[in-house]
């Protein structure tokens, strides 16, 4: 075994090589100061036939092999981070789960434009409450029947914005963690898909990475990418072969500025000789030539594991762990050798030093690979009482279970119509009212301003709409405090005053802890906000989405503008009850002693997962309590 | 003395009754008493079903001896291995050394396990569907898993139609001469006390009763006595106790009405306690019972829950938790798979009002299609006429659940 490349994997990276020499590197710094993508680039990748390089032909691939694949991510990473990246979320993340787990027609439809290089592809799986533990996703996606109804948010996605197809996951069975999850296959411009601005990042930033709004996109049935429920599955499968191609591009940066070091060592004189013939330089490029042999090892031998077949998830996690650390290593050490020259921007040494870092960080952190290899070793841990994280822990909101009806439909007087009708079905009588300066304690409505109110002047419009609604005034903390536009005793929230009636207009408030604590007895809270994901919307029965400039006027209109009757004393109205979650499974009871299994809960000494129904128990399963076989238990 | 009865012709009642026992299980009081049943059968060869607990077993004897004569005891059949029938196994292996004894796996398994020494006798062991002749009369036997032990069976007769139905069918209260259902007033003066041993002792069981209910409903035409362990025999109107039995193991309630249920420390709690049951008297709800957790005992508020339909538990706060009597309450009826109904709750606290909260969650996560209405009563302390609206609101909403249903 000689451990070393092909001839025809040489000239590939010859290929690649020349064109990111001529193609890439000359525009590099650009990219980098003005954080541009390389579409010029991408497109030429496209001709050449790159981006589709391990794909078979016939789906418009180049049908190479993977170490092909890392050959080529590391090249162009060599010269520019970003591009590499590009090409690695591309062809890992956004193409091989659809190539993996598609359907024929969805391989026809989206794998071979893919694979050409005519559409761009990426990954929709980071979550802010779910990046390495996927099992905390709160992105979902409702069966309505022909099509499936998907809202969240994804953030930090690479190819964000740019990419036409998006591989998306989200919670389809609530409630059971990590099997709850599906894939879908979700195309730019689909309705409610919308992207933030670009984030502005310390590195890689000729790659464009952003967050992706889902607000009730449809999609399609036949999108579904597997089956239902195997989204984790399909997420961990795809991120395996995505951390060879993260090593490939620390890899590819750590050489490039292995590459640069060398040359400047060999350039610089001092002391009368080249800095690199001073010991402390040329151990220097020793050690890094040597992490850079056993990192190119590790990768193209995690590459050449994969196209075999064989299990490589372990590999690629050693191959992207070691890979990436010495890629800040080595990078650091090549702005060392630069000396103050390297501190400079437009030294390429500065930039592959800021592109190095993020390979620590993503699909999959050094401490994550750790955990993968680590697994491999040591096996399960032993139970804990903390319980399984592949069990969702539900963020319950904190002012108790609510309605959370966002009236989204028609425009702004429609749905305030829609908001006064569910307010008076609820109720609530608007031909009385309580004085504006009822004490927030014993009022029995508040009409509460944030600071998304505005200026001053626009006071007028909820001291209108209090009147309208019979209710008094109250504020968010920052209004009474910072701008006085109210007095201080008028602010609500758990240090301030805390309302306890009925009805709680919340007016340009976002919803900081402190202040939906203050409320959470309110028997019904109404939202109006401008930014649909402000928190104070997870808090209330009845929100809209809309400029309080446009809605309040309309909503003080509408609840009416006579005088109000005096209110007769309050009567608490009580919450509804919440919604119980539907069981996932029956429960059946054993016949030999009356234990109930119940599938929420799993059989945990027996290794069986919460979530497992009664007819998918493990062929030999029985009954932890007397033994007896599964054929002994009857529906509960 | 012997005491017997006959049952129908060659079978005879040959048990015992029992005034002296305190607590049944050692956890539920009896203070009408309550008898163990054993049957003999005088066919060609004789047979007893099943045996008494060890504290009459003399009376047993002595029984056996009056009606056996001369002749030997042949077969034991042991349809349930419990000890207030299993016990006076050890006897009769003394008295008749060469009894057979006929039973399940499970309950050989038993038997060895609480030390009686059967290997020296003939074992018989059956299962569902075999069947047995002991000459005129034939039987055959039906497995009865969990009800609510797990070695149970009945035996069915199929000559003269007796059901021996175990534990199932079964009642406290000493039989006191009397020996059919037919012979006293059940639905006056038994049927809570039925009820009671039901619902504690094989309550969590409804799907295995359920079960055997169907199984027993294939044959019920040929049915013409139940024969249970405890309590009298059924000759007639069976379809009453079958249905009560239906109603029990598929946790409905009997009636629409309301069990109130307070635990309070210096009446404050019952106040309001009271003050509901009135106010849902007014409103034409009469059907209310109130009880005090702290002065009954728990198996007859688990008995009141099975026959009502609707609960209210009013409790007030007790080292920050549920009234550790009340909470008890709850535990015996989670653990008895207790589900399907509908409940209220009336919270009160001096300074941190927590009870409300707990109970709700417990009814909610701990047990099964428990409804807790919304309109929770809150006091501070005591209930005070300014929360009369909310009294009022409470009752009506309670009354309206039960219009829904």
């Amino acid at each position: 075994m000689l451990f070393q490349t092909t001839q025809a994997h040489e000239e590939l990276r010859a290929k690649i090589r020349a064109f990111a020499e001529s193609e890439v590197k000359p525009n590099a710094i650009l990219m980098d100061q003005e954080s541009k993508f390389p579409a010029e680039a991408v497109k030429k990748l496209a001709e050449m036939g790159f981006m589709g390089i391990p794909y078979p032909k016939e789906y418009g691939g180049a049908g190479l092999d993977v170490m092909s694949y890392a050959i080529a991510v590391e090249e162009l990473s060599r010269v520019d981070g970003g591009t590499g990246v590009i090409l690695s979320a591309h062809v890992s993340l956004g193409t091989w789960p659809i190539f993996a787990f598609g359907t024929e027609e969805q391989k026809q439809k989206y794998l071979v434009p893919l694979a050409k290089g005519e559409k761009i592809g990426a990954f929709g799986l980071t979550e802010p409450n779910a990046g390495s533990d996927a099992g905390g996703t709160e992105t979902t996606a409702i069966d309505k029947g022909d099509h499936w109804l998907l809202n969240g948010q994804k953030i930090f996605i690479t190819n964000g914005g740019v990419a036409d197809t998006y591989v998306v996951f989200a919670v389809t069975t609530p409630d059971i963690g990590t099997r709850g999850i599906s894939a879908f296959i979700v195309e730019k411009g689909w309705k409610g898909f919308t992207f933030e601005p670009h984030y502005d990042k310390m590195g890689i930033r000729s790659s464009e990475t952003c967050q992706l709004n889902f607000d009730d996109v449809k999609v399609p049935k036949e999108n579904l990418l597997g089956k239902e429920g195997q989204g984790f599955k399909i997420a961990m499968a795809t991120l395996d072969g995505g951390r060879i191609g993260i090593a490939s591009q620390a890899l590819g940066i750590a050489q490039g500025a292995y590459e640069s070091a060398v040359e400047y060592a060999k350039e610089r004189v001092q002391f009368g000789k080249p800095i690199g013939f001073n010991q402390a330089i040329t151990f220097k490029l020793a050690d890094m030539a040597t992490k850079l042999k056993c990192a190119r090892m590790l990768v193209y031998s995690a590459a050449e594991k994969k196209e075999a077949h064989e299990p490589y998830s372990v590999d690629a996690a050693m191959a992207k762990l070691y890979a990436s650390e010495i890629a800040l290593e080595v990078t650091n050490d090549a702005v060392q050798i630069f000396g103050g020259t390297g501190f400079l921007k437009g030294m390429d040494v500065e930039r592959m030093y800021r592109d190095a870092k993020i390979t620590t960080i993503y699909e999959g952190t050094s401490e994550v690979q750790r955990m993968v290899i680590g697994a491999s070793i040591m096996g399960k841990p032993p139970k804990s009482a903390g319980g399984s994280s592949s069990v969702a822990k539900k963020p319950a909101p904190i002012t108790g279970v609510r309605k959370g009806m966002i009236l989204k439909e028609g425009g702004a007087k429609e749905r305030v119509d829609a908001l006064v009708a569910a307010l008076k079905k609820d109720g609530y009588d608007f031909s009385v009212g309580i004085p504006i300066d009822t004490p927030i304690a014993q009022a029995e409505r508040v009409v509460s301003a944030g600071q998304g109110i505005g200026s001053k002047e626009n006071m007028k419009l909820i001291e209108d709409l209090a009147k309208a609604a019979g209710a008094a005034i109250g504020s968010s903390r920052p209004v009474a405090e910072t701008h006085k536009f109210v007095p201080l005793n008028r602010y609500v929230g758990m240090s301030g005053q805390k309302f306890k009636g009925n009805l709680y207009i919340a007016c340009g408030i976002s919803g900081a802890v402190q202040h939906l604590k203050g409320i959470k007895d309110a028997s019904t809270i109404v939202a109006i906000n401008k930014s649909s994901n402000a928190p104070i919307f997870k808090n209330c029965d009845y929100g809209i989405v809309g400029d309080v400039n446009e809605i309040l006027p309309l909503l003080a209109e509408a609840l009416g503008m006579e005088e109000k009757q005096p209110a007769p004393p309050m009567v608490k109205m009580k919450r509804p009850p919440a919604p119980k979650p539907e069981p996932i499974g029956k429960r059946y009871v054993c016949m030999g002693c009356g234990y109930e299994y119940v599938p929420e809960l799993g059989d945990p000494d027996g290794d069986v997962a919460p979530g497992t129904l009664f007819e998918k128990l493990p062929e030999g399963w029985a009954c932890p309590e007397c033994a007896e076989t599964r054929d002994k238990f009857i529906e509960a | 003395m012997y005491c017997v009865r006959t049952v129908t012709d060659n079978l005879y009642w040959v048990g015992a009754n029992d005034h002296r026992t305190h607590l049944f299980e050692n956890i539920h009081p009896i203070p009408r008493g309550v008898s163990y049943n054993s049957y003999l059968l005088m066919d060609e060869s004789t047979v007893l079903f099943d045996t008494v607990d060890w504290s009459v077993c003399r009376q047993l004897m002595e029984n056996l001896d009056y009606l056996l004569g001369d002749r030997p005891l042949d077969y034991l059949v042991i349809n349930h291995m419990e000890p207030d029938h299993g016990a006076s196994i050890e006897e009769i292996l003394i008295r008749w050394p060469n009894v057979k004894i006929i039973s399940t796996a499970k309950a050989f398994m038993l038997m060895r396990q609480f030390g009686f020494t059967v290997d020296n006798q003939e074992l018989i062991e059956v299962k569902e569907g075999d069947t047995y002749s002991f000459g005129e009369h034939t039987v055959t036997f039906i497995a009865a898993p969990m009800v609510h032990w797990p070695e149970a069976m009945v035996t069915f007769d199929l000559t003269n139609g007796v059901l021996f139905s175990a534990d199932a069918f079964g009642s406290f209260i000493a039989l006191d001469g009397k020996l059919f259902a037919d012979e006293v007033n059940f639905d006056r003066d038994w049927i809570d006390e039925a009820r009671r041993y039901l619902t504690n002792i094989v309550g969590k069981y409804g799907p295995q009763v359920q079960v055997l209910l169907k199984k027993a409903a294939g044959i019920l035409d040929k049915i013409k006595f139940i024969c249970p362990l405890h309590g009298p025999v059924w000759r007639e109107n069976l379809l009453y106790f079958v249905d009560k039995y239906d109603k029990w193991s598929k946790y409905q309630p009997e009636e629409q009405g309301v069990m109130i249920a307070y635990a309070s420390m210096y009446g404050n709690t019952e106040s309001a306690a009271q003050a509901l049951a009135a106010k849902l008297c007014e409103k034409g709800m009469t059907n209310v019972w109130v009880y005090d957790v702290s002065n009954t005992h728990v198996s007859q508020l688990v008995s009141e829950a099975f026959r009502l339909s609707h609960l209210v538990f009013a409790s007030v706060t007790y080292n920050l938790g549920i009234y550790p009597v009340m909470h008890d309450f709850l535990m015996h009826l989670k653990a008895l798979n207790f589900q399907n109904r509908t409940c209220a709750i009336i919270e009160n606290g001096s300074w941190a009002v927590k009870s409300g909260d707990l109970m709700q969650k417990f009814l909610e996560d701990e047990m099964k299609n428990m409804t807790v209405l919304g309109d929770r009563l809150s006091l501070a302390s005591a209930l005070h006429p300014d929360k009369a609206s909310e009294l009022d609101a409470l009752a009506d909403s309670i009354i309206e659940s039960m219009a829904k249903e």
